[in-house]
């Protein structure tokens, strides 16, 4: 057998967050009702695709400056990066990372959000994607994305600026979508999307690092660093 | 040796870049547009998604995986993987659009000996859904009408109620949008209320 990963053990609900969110309306009609049932683990799961990079083609992880050309994106100019493993610390390389989220005001280039009264901005392309390099590494230069307010519920809230991620590790069972959040922000703290992750630690964890300024190369970027956990670890020697 | 805990899934939400989908995605067939196809009896797969009351969920993201016709998966987990077609994706992408619908075309997938359960796999696709509402994806597995090897099938037979997993199974009926002149399959994938599928534990 092979070095990757072959041993994908059901997530820990503590660390995941819940599927019924009680004020988050979309959760009402689309989660089932029944019992999830559980299944063995065979060869189709612990398989997945190896040549994504070349179905998805990825090279857009310049998000702020796009066009060369044109001006830059409005915004707080950062970069995102970070390395994603497995749950034996390895590096997953090679893999893709695709990541979106809403402009500095708060506004995503999607049709569903066409009635936002924010203005787009021209210059902002709103989502890239890479590969990790060989020691798992990602890097995106973006800008910060705006708050902006959920708005289906007679209870509001304020989505916190956020990043929207989708890693797909090296097999079906690591395929993961998760959100990046800012440290320090206190629309943290109400963000039922977060909150919904019952152990703080698990919760922390989806918060992003920020760069000492010294630490960053350019001035006037700010840097915040992500790690990111997929599922699937080796079988021990004795495991079997 | 200290095992890292996975990090916490949150939904894809309602927008899910649109250009992220290109044209093909949808089309195991093929690693790469205008590459080789891969060998098998091509077959159309199409199926609807709702959600509760049986309202098309449109906006979903629709993955799917399977092995190639011989039951092999290009992957360093197999095997067999040298034996592998080198030409078939195994993997594709589609969201649904207005009334639900979504489609995938691939090759009839093989059956195989699981080296890691020790049973035998009748032929099968993994399908995931994700989108707004879903915190964490749903997974099922969809299996093909008539294949002798179902009742065996340890994922199948995961479902003990012979009419759930008669949900899992596709039907013949044509797709209503478009034929590729290929056999065609199809499934409904209903996430909550009457007809609900089953879903597995991620
Ligand atoms: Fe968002």
């Amino acid at each position: 057998m092979s070095s990757l990963p072959d041993t994908f053990d059901p997530y820990d609900d503590a660390t995941q967050p819940a599927m019924n969110i009680e004020h988050y309306a979309e959760t009402w009609v689309r989660v089932p009702k029944q019992p999830l049932f559980r299944r063995p683990v065979t060869l189709t799961e612990i398989t997945g695709p190896t040549r994504l990079a070349a179905k998805l083609r990825p090279g857009d992880n310049d998000l702020a400056h796009p066009y060369p050309d044109k001006p830059r994106a409005m915004g707080q100019l950062i970069t995102v990066s970070g390395r994603v493993q497995d749950e034996d610390g390895r590096p997953v390389r090679g893999t893709v990372i695709e990541l979106w989220h809403a402009n500095c005001n708060g506004r995503y280039i999607h049709p569903m959000d066409a009635n936002n009264p924010n203005p787009l901005d021209p210059h902002f392309v709103g989502s890239g994607r890479v590969t990790t390099d060989d020691e798992g590494r990602y890097e995106f230069l973006t800008i910060k994305p705006g708050a902006y307010p959920y708005p289906n519920h007679p209870t509001r809230w304020w989505r916190p600026p956020h990043i929207h991620m989708s890693i797909f590790g090296d097999g079906f069972m690591s395929r993961l979508v998760t959100q990046m959040f800012f440290p320090g922000d206190p629309l943290n703290d109400v963000d039922l999307i977060l909150q919904s992750v019952p152990d703080p630690a698990a919760r922390a964890r989806m918060v992003a690092r920020q760069i000492p300024m010294a630490e960053m190369p350019v001035l006037n970027v700010m840097g915040f660093e992500h790690d990111i956990v997929v599922r699937g670890h080796r079988q021990t020697p004795f495991g079997q | 040796m200290t095992r890292l805990i996975p990090t916490a899934s949150g939904t894809v939400g309602p927008f899910f870049p649109p250009h992220f989908f290109r044209p093909g995605d949808n089309d195991l067939t093929v690693i790469a547009p205008g590459a080789p196809a891969a060998a098998g009896r091509r077959i159309h797969v199409f199926g609807h998604i709702y959600e509760a009351g049986r309202v098309p969920r449109w906006n979903s993201i629709i993955e799917i995986w399977q092995a190639d016709a011989g039951g092999r998966f290009a992957h360093p987990n197999d095997p067999r993987a040298a034996e592998a077609d080198p030409h078939f994706m195994g993997w594709g992408r589609r969201a649904s659009e207005d009334d639900g619908y979504f489609d995938f075309i691939t090759v009839m997938p093989g059956g195989y000996d699981d080296p890691v359960s020790g049973a035998r796999r009748a032929p099968h696709i993994n399908l995931s859904v994700t989108g707004s509402g879903l915190m964490r994806r749903l997974t099922t597995t969809l299996f093909f009408p008539g294949e002798p090897g179902n009742d065996a099938d340890p994922v199948l037979g995961a479902i003990g109620d012979p009419a759930l997993r008669a949900r899992l199974v596709l039907g013949t009926a044509a797709s209503p949008r478009v034929s590729h002149g290929l056999a065609a399959y199809s499934i409904d994938i209903v996430l909550q209320g009457d007809g609900e599928t089953p879903f597995f534990v991620d």
